[in-house]
């Protein structure tokens, strides 16, 4: 095996044969998550502010004065909520949830300083007064909302037992804000999720799913599973996951489509762990559907059920085949035609995991058509997923019988992965090297060394190999300085001599119609 | 706003050079012509001018043309449909429309770039304000949901104000917008009426940039009498228009008063006269003008005996011998006709006429001829829709246009030959019809349709000779009926168009009442009732109140037609 790949970062990430699979079963990479996060809340606060403007527009005099109706100082406010007039309570916690659920700089730090969450968690056990209730479920869910700290004043409030009583609330608008608050506090990260599994939230919380629950409460319910399924380090309880993926699976079934992708997200995060996690998933048969909804229309469906399946593939190969059999490898084609090129990046990982299986795997590959998307994609894709692509490929070179690579390099796939050479990027550069030499490694077998060299040649691929040994990056300039020492040096190489056998029966150039990649 | 365009039409004589012209056929576009082409003549402006007569003729001259030109210039024609909509043009194609149709499409009045509007800004238009009928946030909420539907969940949420009430409230008020936008536009679009002279409008414009000529000047005034002739503008719009022009001739004019006798053969002069309101009666007789002037034939109910008794005692009311009304005008006695114009107005308010003069224009060529105004727009009219053919459809449209140089008396009074057998037939159909009791009231409006094989009939498949019998036979109507209910009714016409392909040509008019506003609902109602009953109809007329129907389904679009206005 070439050397590079120890010192390819990535290369961890990978499952790959003979290799110990633990330490090469690839996860997702950290950083992308956070990226997408960032970018996600950047989204929502310029969401925040476009809304913000249409509101002031649109405020009417009638609107004006009904806030200045419940317009309290904060002075007052703690007041009214510390004192024992019931309905001075009830205005002074809906005046703090009004102030909670402005869009534009919600007072979460004032709010907290005043002490009142205690007080606001007490009136969650009103069950005599239902506004009351409601009021403080919701200043307290935009409370949790915020900062990890923010939650943690709610939490450390004593909300969480108050909540979770509240599901089981005659009032479906209050259980169904105490839904909404309980999924703030789980989204805040492993610890809280664990300790609302630890109170027993999820029964209640299941109980709430029927044929009837309106869709906008089921919404709500769903997200709040996901978030409850949410998050590594440590994975959530065995138990909690057993409890909750039936209902999931049910879940997907529905119609609304953001029901259905909530729940594709879920199982996503479940599959993101140890194999023993995505085992769990394999087993409940839910592969066929993720796989159905991977060809869905809707980009809110597509994509998370992509990505679940995509990280089943990092699995064993068992589990690589479940998804195979699950029909992923007639979806994938369409996938990486996709026009989004985010779309068409998870789908060249996806291929590129699938690649690195057994050669079993490899040739349904080959028997499913993805050479011929792949190799499209690799010339045009978008450059992320072209970097997919090129490890796929590279995986495809490094698992697959001698047979299959002739198939892959026929199927034109030289003629884009040289021109991927010209990258900006040396890590991707350092693969298509080794990719080169693996195939270089296969012409050797079938004495066709010097064949592959033309071919190179005629598709300017030594010229680009031979300006990499310029290159500033050390271990770009030594792959590439390898492959021409070894076979462009010029100088006869015994070893290289064709008829080791085999002349003949494997042609790289082959068919008239392939040759003009 | 006028003065803009002004410049930008400056701009199209002096450095644009290829313009294409398109006229729509009624004598008000032609004026306007006329005056268009004099001013791109002094300038050199190299143009095309193709002669439409109804939106089919304009889409095809515009794929034909669209390759070569990109300015349009368009006249009569264009103005109360989306005309980037129906044209697709490129986006470097322009329009510049001077269309006395209204009301004016509001896509083309808020479209800036590509349609020029030559309108005049004492005109009310009564658009629509931007805000009512545009809004530029259409899209906004879906793109932005777009863009996240590739990204994770959030992890927290808040719950906003607006959540339950906002989001609803804003569909809401989407909701109350797009009504109140659908009658904002309905109101708009509800009524056809007609705006400034188009041929004014384009004088108006020469007069701005110094270049108007008195020919102009009379163009501009054939125009206008075109639209009082055709009942497009109500009174007074006419004398206001009329008040106007008055100002122009005087101005082009005045040198000649104290030199009667110096006129040269061809030097002509407009004079402002308060002329009596005979159709050509001086090409014609006394007589037969009255029996075929619409206001004098339905006010004395001539198509009945009782009428033509009250013609004779009208007659001899003045004390003019038959023999010399009966003769021709021009051969009467010069002692008649000295006082002529009093004498008849004087009698003509004993028999309820109190109408009989109106305030108009004459135009006189050297010595021998004399013209009125309304014989011009008869003649023209007439040149126009002649049924006789001579050779290919422009033919009519060429000869119409040509008719109003002053070089060519020879077409006008060839034109004038037809108008008074236009004018007769029209009398004749209306007293049959009167007689026959083909007007029926159907409820919501009067309806009156031509049988195939009536004399004439042909005739009265072209629009102006069919709008101009309706309107005839309305007011002959009104005043023959005794029913109160039915004088307030407007009229729907048929005639036969074309008998091979089974269509005939229907045209609806508003109702003939002094204070008449001269709107028409007539064109929304006929596109409803058409789309209701899927009538096979063909809006192709610039006037929407004109249209073609196969024969067949004329009782269902009727019936339609009568529901929906009850």
């Amino acid at each position: 095996m070439p050397v590079v790949r120890k010192h390819s970062e990535r290369m961890k990430k990978f499952k790959n044969k003979g290799k110990d699979v633990a330490a090469l079963r690839r996860q997702r990479v950290e950083v992308n998550v956070e990226l997408r996060k960032a970018k996600k809340d950047e989204q929502i606060l310029k969401r925040r502010s476009i809304s913000f403007s249409l509101m002031e527009e649109r405020l009417s005099p009638g609107e004006d004065k009904r806030n200045e109706m419940v317009q309290l100082s904060l002075e007052e406010i703690v007041e009214a909520v510390n004192g024992s007039n019931t309905e001075l309570q009830l205005r002074a916690t809906q005046a703090t949830r009004r102030m909670l659920s402005r869009q534009k700089d919600p007072p979460i730090n004032q709010i907290i300083e005043l002490g009142i969450i205690p007080r606001l968690v007490e009136f969650l056990t009103r069950a005599d007064n239902a506004p009351l209730q409601f009021e403080a479920a919701w200043a307290l869910t935009n409370i949790a909302s915020g900062t990890s700290d923010h939650t943690r004043a709610v939490v450390e409030g004593g909300a969480i037992p108050a909540f979770i009583s509240l599901l089981s609330s005659p009032h479906m608008y209050i259980s169904e804000q105490s839904v909404w608050a309980l999924g703030n506090i789980a989204g805040d990260g492993p610890l809280y999720r664990d300790a609302l599994i630890n109170c027993n939230v999820i029964p209640p919380l299941l109980a709430l799913v029927s044929p009837v629950t309106p869709i906008g409460f089921l919404r709500n319910i769903t997200w709040t599973l996901s978030n409850l399924c949410r998050n590594k380090n440590p994975y959530p309880p065995l138990g909690a996951v057993k409890k909750m993926l039936p209902v999931l699976i049910c879940l997907m079934e529905h119609e609304d489509k953001d029901i259905i992708s909530d729940s594709c997200w879920a199982i996503s995060y479940l599959t993101d762990g140890s194999n023993d996690r995505i085992q769990i998933v394999v087993e409940t048969g839910i592969l066929p559907r993720l796989v159905e909804l991977m060809a869905s229309p809707e980009l809110i469906i597509m994509t998370p059920a992509l990505r679940a399946i995509g990280n089943v593939v990092t699995g064993t190969d068992e589990q690589t085949q479940a998804a195979i059999d699950a029909g992923v490898l007639a979806v994938l084609p369409h996938l990486l035609q996709h026009p989004k090129p985010t779309i068409q990046k998870e789908a060249a990982w996806m291929l590129s995991n699938i690649a690195a299986g057994p050669c079993q795997q490899i040739q349904q590959l080959i028997t499913c058509g993805l050479l011929p998307p792949l190799v499209q994609l690799l010339d045009k894709g978008d450059f992320k997923a072209q970097k997919e692509a090129v490890w796929a490929v590279a995986n495809f070179t490094t698992g697959g019988t001698v047979e299959q690579v002739v198939e892959l390099v026929q199927s034109g796939v030289l003629k884009p992965l040289l021109n991927l050479l010209l990258a900006k990027d040396s890590k991707t550069i350092l693969v298509i090297l080794d990719t080169i030499s693996n195939l270089f490694l296969a012409a050797e077998k079938l004495g066709e060394t010097e064949r592959l060299c033309l071919l190179v040649e005629e598709l300017d691929g030594l010229e680009k190999i031979e300006a990499l040994q310029t290159h500033e990056n050390n271990m770009v300039y030594r792959a590439a300085l390898n492959i021409i020492e070894k076979y462009f040096s010029g100088e006869e190489n015994p070893d290289l001599q064709p008829g080791t056998g085999q002349d003949g029966l494997y042609d790289f150039s082959v068919e008239k119609h392939d040759f003009n990649f | 706003r006028f003065g803009t365009y002004v410049k930008v039409l400056m701009l199209l004589l002096y450095y644009l050079q290829r313009v294409l012209l398109l006229v729509a056929s009624d004598v008000d576009a032609l004026c306007a012509c006329k005056i268009l082409q004099a001013l791109f003549q002094c300038d050199h402006v190299q143009y095309t001018l193709v002669p439409v007569s109804g939106w089919q003729e304009l889409e095809t001259a515009f794929l034909e043309h669209k390759d070569q030109f990109k300015y349009f210039v368009l006249i009569n024609c264009g103005a109360n449909v989306d005309l980037l909509e129906i044209l697709q043009p490129e986006e470097d194609t322009f329009f510049f429309v001077c269309d006395s149709h209204r009301p004016i499409n509001v896509v083309n009045v808020y479209n800036d770039t590509q349609i020029k509007l030559l309108v005049k800004q004492d005109d009310d238009l009564n658009v629509p304000a931007y805000d009512d009928i545009f809004r530029d946030d259409e899209d906004e909420e879906e793109d932005s949901e777009n863009e996240t539907d590739e990204s994770e969940p959030s992890e927290k949420r808040r719950r906003f104000e607006e959540e339950v009430i906002e989001r609803t409230m804003r569909r809401r008020q989407r909701r109350e917008w797009e009504a109140r936008r659908r009658e904002i536009l309905f109101d708009y679009e509800q009524y056809e009426y007609h705006g400034t002279s188009s041929a004014m409008v384009m004088f108006d414009l020469a007069w701005l940039m110094s270049k108007d000529l008195n020919d102009m000047l009379w163009w501009a005034i054939v125009g206008l009498t075109d639209q009082w002739i055709q009942d497009k503008i109500t009174q007074m719009k006419y004398v206001t228009d009329i008040g106007i022009l008055q100002r122009h001739v005087s101005r082009h004019n005045h040198r000649n008063e104290d030199e009667e006798n110096s006129l040269s053969i061809d030097c002509m002069r407009i004079a402002f006269e308060y002329d009596l309101r005979l159709a050509l009666y001086q090409h014609w007789s006394l007589y037969e003008s009255l029996c075929n002037t619409s206001y004098t034939s339905a006010s004395l109910k001539l198509w009945s005996v009782q009428g033509q008794k009250k013609l004779q005692e009208f007659l001899a009311d003045m004390g003019l011998p038959l023999k010399q009304v009966k003769q021709k005008f021009n051969s009467m006695d010069m002692s008649l006709k000295e006082n002529l114009r009093e004498m008849i107005e004087e009698s003509a308010n004993k028999f309820g006429m109190k109408d009989l003069r109106v305030q108009t224009f004459s135009i006189h060529f050297g010595f021998k001829n004399k013209f009125s105004a309304s014989d011009i727009v008869y003649a023209t009219a007439s040149l126009m829709e002649n049924i006789e053919k001579e050779g290919p459809e422009t033919t009519n449209f060429i000869k119409a246009l040509d008719s109003l140089s002053r070089g060519n008396l020879d077409k006008l009074h060839q034109g004038l030959d037809l108008a008074k057998k236009q004018l007769r037939a029209i009398q004749q159909t209306v007293a049959s019809c009167i007689c026959t009791n083909l007007v029926i009231s159907q409820g919501p409006f009067l309806y009156c349709s031509l049988m195939e094989g009536t004399p004439d009939v042909k005739l009265f498949s072209k629009p102006v000779s069919l709008c101009l019998l309706s309107k005839y036979l309305l007011k002959s109507f009104v005043s023959s009926t005794k029913n109160k209910r039915c004088k307030l009714l407007p009229l729907v016409m048929a005639a036969p168009m074309d008998v091979d392909q089974g269509t005939v040509i229907m045209v609806g008019i508003p109702p003939e009442t002094e204070s008449s506003d001269k709107k028409n609902f007539f064109g929304r109602a006929f596109e409803k009732a058409a789309d209701s009953t899927n009538s096979r109809t063909l809006h192709n007329h610039f006037d929407m109140s004109i249209m073609e129907l196969k024969t067949e389904d004329r009782s269902k679009f009727l019936d339609a037609l009568i529901s929906l206005l009850s």
